[in-house]
């Protein structure tokens, strides 16, 4: 289910926008218009979709619009022309027309924000500032501070409640941002760089989280970064953006596999792709079974398929050996054949073949064995990002 | 600026000058040069005095009612600040009618309070006795009435300046053609010599402590207004964005976020105004506004420089107790904040 659309949302800052827009789609560049009308141009013709439960992040560098963006959906910014469309509770919302009222009702109920300097109420206890939204919503003294209680748990803050925030360490002012957020029940949380003026194992710690808790809670995230890596970890799908511009869509492994202009090239050229590149995406695809129904995989092992192309029976120096999942080798002391999932992170092959065994990994989908992962295609996966143009 | 903006405003100088030029050559009378005109040697070209006097006679009369009421609230206030001070005097129009206590009783009472108030709001028992043994002295100096004067016309004029000038203030941030013509408005407020507008304040508001406060008022009510705008302004945008994101309106912003985040410079602003207040209910001393003000000025126009002097000293007491006692809220809620 979609759960927000945007369609050629631009927003230009400035008291003649008409006029920059109009060059704008003459292809006009940013900086030509504002020398030339002093119309500065925050977004242009953004347009994607955002999946329920889905952690969507805005990625660029400062400068790219990626906050204004943000500011759009809910409208603290005001987009100049385009559509936002938000889909909640069986009805759907157009963000750009709604009236204040509505739009203050959208607020209320339907989005929360979190920002990157925390913007706590310095004269709010810890209670009070999770309690805000909820205070909003005229939600009953009781049921808020009860309501607020159990969310600064869920952040990890319990016996906080009552702190002001400046007693309080970054992350933990965080945290609160966090949990304010969730509090107010709202599917959409809006989140502007959240992590960035944290100290970085903090922000580590906080990227985890955040994650468990999307395990637990139904939310959709709009996640904004300047920090490859942090949208690599969370991003279900990235968007990078460039001068307003949206450069490429896409998960985080078709953003380091296929970088689609330089800009991006360039971004990810640094990248740890470890987490991201899935064992198909490096693994050997193209493999015949000789006359025994015997694939090598290396000199001395093998593995058998049956006539639907399942692995059946390992072999090591024709000696059979067992095949096992990846994610059940707690107990390994004699030789097996793991086998896993095309979606497996590399990382994951990486630490399993670390520890256990020397044998390449299967790859099976649906059961069917579609590849296999040696210690090569690996290396060749790191260093040239899983791209095949060697 | 932007060009347009710019071109504009070389326009109307332009055509301010030009007109200015104009009427000077056209009132230069037979005999009379241009330069006599220029350098004031010849009585000034625009009769302003004149517009003034007449316009100050005018509203003495026509305003009358509009006068009458701001001289009945100033002087309900006032009577009810002297009646608690003096617990159970009771006043009307700064005139003593009736006491159930005896004066004996008011001033070591009063003193206790005050000096167990500061304690209080400063959390410092220095800070406390120093406050009652500086009324227990001005008592003794033989000033009580003065100084309860004093104290009640600096609090009324503060309460009515602070009740106007806050919610010029919020009006003034949240407004920014407010701002633009109230700013000026504060700094002809401040700017202007007090006995400048000493006088007509006795003509509108006759005599007793409403021309004293009335003065006091437009000398104490700028700061409330600009601390109060500067306070507001200076929120951060990401605690508006914060109070918006989760649908604030209008109202609610200002009251749960704005005024809160903007307290410590409000409360700046409302020391400010007390002591500015103070300054001015002594210099209304010279309108017959009584209280320690009238002490000095008697003692300048007799030459009596003891009874002058101790009158300023006194005077010092209660600036001092009305700054401890004051500035200390605004410190303690940055501390809670």
């Amino acid at each position: 289910m979609p759960s927000i659309e945007l369609e050629d949302v631009y927003k230009i800052f400035g008291d003649e926008p008409e006029i920059a827009l109009k060059l704008l789609k003459e292809g006009k560049g940013k900086d030509k218009i504002q020398a030339e009308t002093g119309q500065v141009v925050g977004v242009r013709g953004i347009s994607f979709t955002i999946e329920d439960n889905e952690l969507f992040v805005i990625m660029g560098l400062s400068g790219s619009g990626k906050s204004t963006l943000l500011r759009c959906v809910n409208r603290l910014v005001e987009p100049t022309s385009g559509k936002i469309v938000l889909h909640a509770d069986g009805t759907d919302y157009d963000v750009v027309n709604a009236d204040s009222e509505t739009l203050r009702q959208i607020r209320e109920t339907q989005m929360s924000m979190v920002f990157q300097n925390f913007a706590l109420f310095p004269h709010r206890t810890v209670i009070d500032n999770v309690a805000f939204g909820l205070e909003i919503q005229e939600v009953n003294k009781k049921e808020r501070v009860r309501k607020a209680k159990e969310l600064i748990e869920v952040v990890g803050l319990e016996g906080f409640g009552d702190s002001y925030p400046n007693q309080l360490s970054g992350g933990m002012q965080q945290r609160v941002g966090l949990a304010r957020g969730l509090a107010t029940g709202a599917e959409i949380l809006l989140m502007d760089e959240p992590f960035s003026a944290l100290d970085p194992l903090i922000k580590v710690q906080m990227q985890d989280e955040l994650l468990d808790l999307m395990e637990e809670m139904q939310r959709t995230i709009l996640f904004v970064t300047h920090d490859l890596d942090e949208a690599l970890k969370l991003g279900d799908r990235i968007t990078i953006m460039e001068a307003g511009k949206m450069v490429q869509l896409g998960n985080p492994e078709q953003i380091i596999v296929n970088p689609k202009t330089e800009y991006v090239a360039d971004f990810v050229e640094n990248a740890d792709p470890s987490d991201v590149l899935r064992s198909e995406t490096v693994a050997t695809t193209s493999f015949e079974p000789d006359e025994n129904n015997r694939v090598r995989l290396t000199e001395s092992a093998e593995v058998e398929l049956d006539s639907k192309g399942r692995p059946v029976q390992g072999y090591f120096s024709q000696t059979p050996i067992e095949i096992r999942s990846l994610d059940e080798l707690s107990e390994l002391n004699e030789d097996v054949i793991l086998s896993t999932g095309p979606d497996t992170p590399i990382s994951k092959i990486m630490r399993a073949r670390l520890t256990y065994a020397t044998t390449p990994v299967i790859i099976v989908r649906d059961g069917v064995m579609i590849g296999f992962v040696t210690e090569r295609n690996i290396l060749h996966g790191l260093l040239e990002k899983g791209r095949e143009d060697l | 600026m932007k060009p347009r903006y710019r071109y504009t405003s070389l326009i109307l100088v332009a055509l301010i000058l030009t007109v200015g030029f104009v009427l000077l050559c056209s009132q230069t009378g037979y005999g009379e040069t241009l330069q006599d005109k220029l350098l004031g040697t010849g009585g000034g070209f625009i009769p302003i005095e004149g517009w003034i006097t007449t316009a100050v006679d005018w509203m003495a009369i026509n305003f009358r009612p509009l006068f009458d009421v701001v001289t009945i609230i100033v002087n309900v206030v006032n009577d009810t600040i002297i009646t608690i001070l003096r617990f159970g005097d009771w006043h009307y129009s700064g005139v003593f009618v009736f006491n159930i206590f005896g004066t004996v009783v008011q001033i070591p009472l009063l003193a206790g309070l005050v000096g167990l108030l500061m304690w209080y709001l400063s959390g410092s028992i220095v800070t406390g006795s120093a406050g009652l043994v500086m009324l227990w002295l001005a008592a003794n100096f033989g000033y009580w009435p003065e100084t309860i004067e004093t104290f009640s016309l600096t609090l009324t004029s503060a309460f009515l300046a602070l009740v106007l000038g806050i919610p010029t203030g919020i009006f003034a941030a949240i407004n920014d053609t407010a701002d633009t013509i109230i700013r000026p408005i504060l700094d002809l407020m401040q700017t202007m010599p007090v006995f400048v507008y000493l006088i007509p304040a006795v003509l509108f508001f006759g005599i007793g402590p409403a021309p004293g406060a009335v003065a006091t008022v437009i000398f104490a009510y700028p700061p409330a207004v600009r601390l109060t705008n500067l306070g507001i302004r200076g929120v951060p945008t990401e605690l508006i964005e914060a109070g918006e994101s989760f649908g604030c309106n209008n109202i609610q912003l200002l009251t749960k976020v704005q005024l809160p985040v903007a307290r410590p410079n409000i409360m700046a602003g409302v020391n400010q105004t007390i002591m500015l207040a103070l300054s001015m209910a002594v210099v209304a001393g010279l309108v017959g506004a009584g209280g320690l003000g009238g002490v000095v000025v008697r003692g300048i126009q007799r030459m009596r420089v003891g009874e002058g002097f101790v009158g300023g000293l006194v005077v010092v007491f209660v600036a001092m107790i009305l700054d401890r006692a004051t500035s200390n809220i605004g410190q303690s809620t940055t501390e809670e904040a």
